[in-house]
């Protein structure tokens, strides 16, 4: 079963009177369950690609179903609500709110999802635990190292269930061997069943997805499946 | 769920720029301090007004010969002891009439010898004047029209003459070379404005004007009208009357003046109004200028945590939970400020009641009134900018730099 099927998507932006196609029809499927590498040179659409299958955006034309659910038509408050159940995100440069603790960093998509207040600390807890932080929970993002910054947003990704988990370069910022052990913990993630989809402009991180799809001005140039790892 | 965290993150944040944030409320603190002050202020000076009349327990009203212009001052016509007669046999309204002769004596005792201010009354003088007798007694109505040669001391004379009042009870005293039997002494008053009762030697009316003036003439006539009626009731009255004494006619002015107290407590409450008005004009500019500070303040808050949107937009947040937010900060920084208005506010009206001898008391509808209107103003002020941050694409403010 299909999670994510677009279909002949674009995305036009407009700079001025200078017309921008980012996207000039992409059109795959994703199954329940998949890991799937994304790259491409830069400019390429990567990201705008994974703002629209995370519905932070909306594509110029084309449609996107997110489990059976036309999205594409949708606007503003109905995929906040999307987001905040359906999609995980990680970003390269982590974005915690510095001023809150790793806890209230988690909570924070609860308390958007209308969660009580024990519920949210007892999930929140339950998902940094997963990630290898239940030591840290009460620290600040500055008290953290990059690799736990990162394990905490992936935490605040986790801790909704989303269907799927979109990372934009979840290790750019990272030393390899830090950003090996996130990489780790992604894989741990796929073994229990989540949906994986990594942005990435390194070969050897492309290389531990099941399915790397390959993006070039706009268009999908490759999409090779792997035997598994 | 979101209320709770909209409002522990418009505290950080505002503690995160804790200086920003209070420059930024300074204009609120000064507005609603403005107007705590001003109520404050404005309801004890009200209180001591109102005490001030009730401590009157009647409306003194004084009627005044006209000063006549230039040429006119020959025919000015004088007030007499007749029309004092003429208002006293008056009975529209019940009022007591004190009518007053005044003049300057040598006075003499001993070896002493002083200038003196001699004042000619009834013994009703003594009633609407409010003095009372430490010693001896007040001349009676008899001694007045007998034209008996007795007088009574304002508490400071006898220093004067270098002995004490007491001491000068039943002796005698030459005024302007008329011997005065000294028969009482007052209590000390206290100077009230111009005049001090203390150093008046105060004799019967009709001894004054026959024995010792030689005048008819009045310097002025005192009309204490009881609570029953108004002032200008009063004054309508004494115009009738004396109109008719001084055979006026229709259409032309009054030779007399009347002059009513209560107009100084009038002045007294205008000159209020118009420092209410002062300041509710300082408080309303004050609020104006905060609201539009903590508007820019906002402005540059949305714009410098446009990422910080981005993401909680990318985690949920639906716009209403990004306006509330903004809202709710723009709100509590005002709030703040109006606390702090308070404070100050409540400090400078503590200071002036020192000062003036006032009761301090500040209604706690002001209090609350004025917080809440500070909170508004956030509110007012705060609706743009947090509408530009709901507004604004998750997308677009994920990749701001
Ligand atoms: N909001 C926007 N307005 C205008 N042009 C945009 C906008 N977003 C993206 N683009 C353009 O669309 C193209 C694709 O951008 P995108 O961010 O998807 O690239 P990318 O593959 O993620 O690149 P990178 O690897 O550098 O992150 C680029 O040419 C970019 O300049
Ligand atoms: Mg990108």
């Amino acid at each position: 079963m299909n999670v994510i099927k677009v279909n002949n998507i674009t995305k036009h932006y407009l700079l001025g009177s200078q017309k921008v196609e980012a996207l000039r029809g992409v059109t795959f499927g994703i199954r329940q369950g998949e890991f799937i590498a994304i790259m491409g040179p830069s400019g390429s659409g990567k990201s705008t690609l994974m703002n629209i299958i995370g519905c932070l955006d909306s594509p110029t034309n084309g449609t996107y179903h997110l489990n059976n659910k036309e999205v594409s038509t949708l606007e503003g408050d109905e995929l906040a609500g999307i987001r905040n159940r359906e999609i995980g995100f990680v970003f390269q440069n982590f974005h915690l709110l510095a001023r809150n603790s790793a806890l209230d960093n988690v909570m924070l998509p609860l308390k958007y999802a209308g969660f009580n207040r024990d519920d949210q600390l007892k999930k929140a807890r339950e998902t940094l635990s997963k990630v290898g932080l239940e030591s840290r929970m009460n620290h600040q993002p500055s008290e953290l190292s990059g690799g736990q910054q990162q394990r905490v947003a992936i935490a605040r990704a986790l801790v909704n269930n989303p269907s799927i988990l979109f990372a934009d370069e979840p290790t750019g910022n990272l030393d390899s061997q830090t950003g090996h052990d996130v990489m780790q913990l992604f894989h741990n993630l796929h073994q229990q069943g989540q949906t994986i989809i990594l942005i990435t402009h390194e070969n050897e991180i492309a290389a531990e997805a099941q399915r790397v799809i390959y993006i070039k001005d706009g268009l999908i140039e490759s999409d090779i499946k792997k035997d598994k790892v | 769920m979101i209320l709770d965290e909209s409002i522990t993150t418009a505290l950080d944040s505002i503690k995160a720029n804790l200086l920003r944030s209070l420059l930024t409320t300074i204009a609120i603190v000064i507005g609603t301090a403005s107007v705590i002050a001003m109520v404050g202020i404005g309801s004890s000076a009200q209180r001591a007004i109102d005490d001030s009349i009730t401590n009157v327990s009647a409306r003194t009203l004084s009627v005044y010969p006209s000063r006549g212009r230039g040429s006119q001052k020959i025919n000015s016509t004088p007030l007499t002891i007749s029309d004092a007669d003429a208002l006293i046999e008056d009975n529209e309204i019940n009022w007591r009439v004190s009518p007053e002769i005044r003049s300057s004596k040598s006075l003499k005792y001993g070896n002493e010898s002083i200038t003196i201010s001699v004042i000619g009354g009834r013994k009703t003088y003594f009633d609407v004047q409010g003095y009372e007798i430490e010693t001896g007694n007040f001349f009676t109505e008899r001694d007045d029209l007998a034209r008996k040669r007795v007088a009574v001391l304002g508490s400071n004379v006898g220093t004067e003459l270098k002995t004490s009042s007491k001491m000068l009870i039943g002796k005698e005293v030459d005024m302007g070379g008329v011997t005065f039997k000294i028969i009482g002494a007052l209590k000390p008053e206290g100077a009230t404005g111009w005049s001090n009762p203390d150093d008046i030697i105060y004799v019967p009316l009709l001894t004054a004007s026959d024995r010792l003036f030689g005048r008819d003439r009045v310097d002025s006539i005192r009309v204490e009208v009881p609570n029953t009626y108004t002032p200008e009731e009063a004054m309508i009255s004494i115009e009738r009357v004396l109109r008719r004494e001084h055979d006026i006619g229709p259409g032309e002015e009054n030779n007399f003046r009347i002059n009513d107290w209560s107009q100084f407590t009038d002045l007294r409450k205008q000159a209020t109004a118009i420092f209410s008005g002062l300041l509710i004009g300082i408080a309303g500019i004050s609020l104006m200028v905060g609201g539009i500070g903590v508007m820019n303040i906002m402005l540059v808050s949305v714009t410098e945590r446009t990422r910080e949107i981005g993401l909680r937009k990318a985690l949920g947040a639906t716009q209403n939970a990004i306006l509330l937010q903004f809202i709710i900060e723009a709100v509590t920084l005002c709030i703040i400020g109006g606390i702090i208005g308070v404070i100050f506010g409540s400090s400078l009206y503590f200071l002036v009641t020192v000062f003036q001898d006032w009761v301090f008391t500040i209604p706690f509808s002001a209090i609350i009134g004025s917080v809440i209107f500070s909170g508004c103003v956030g509110l007012f002020f705060g609706i743009w900018p947090a509408k530009k941050a709901a507004a604004l694409d998750p997308a677009v403010a994920l990749r701001f730099e």
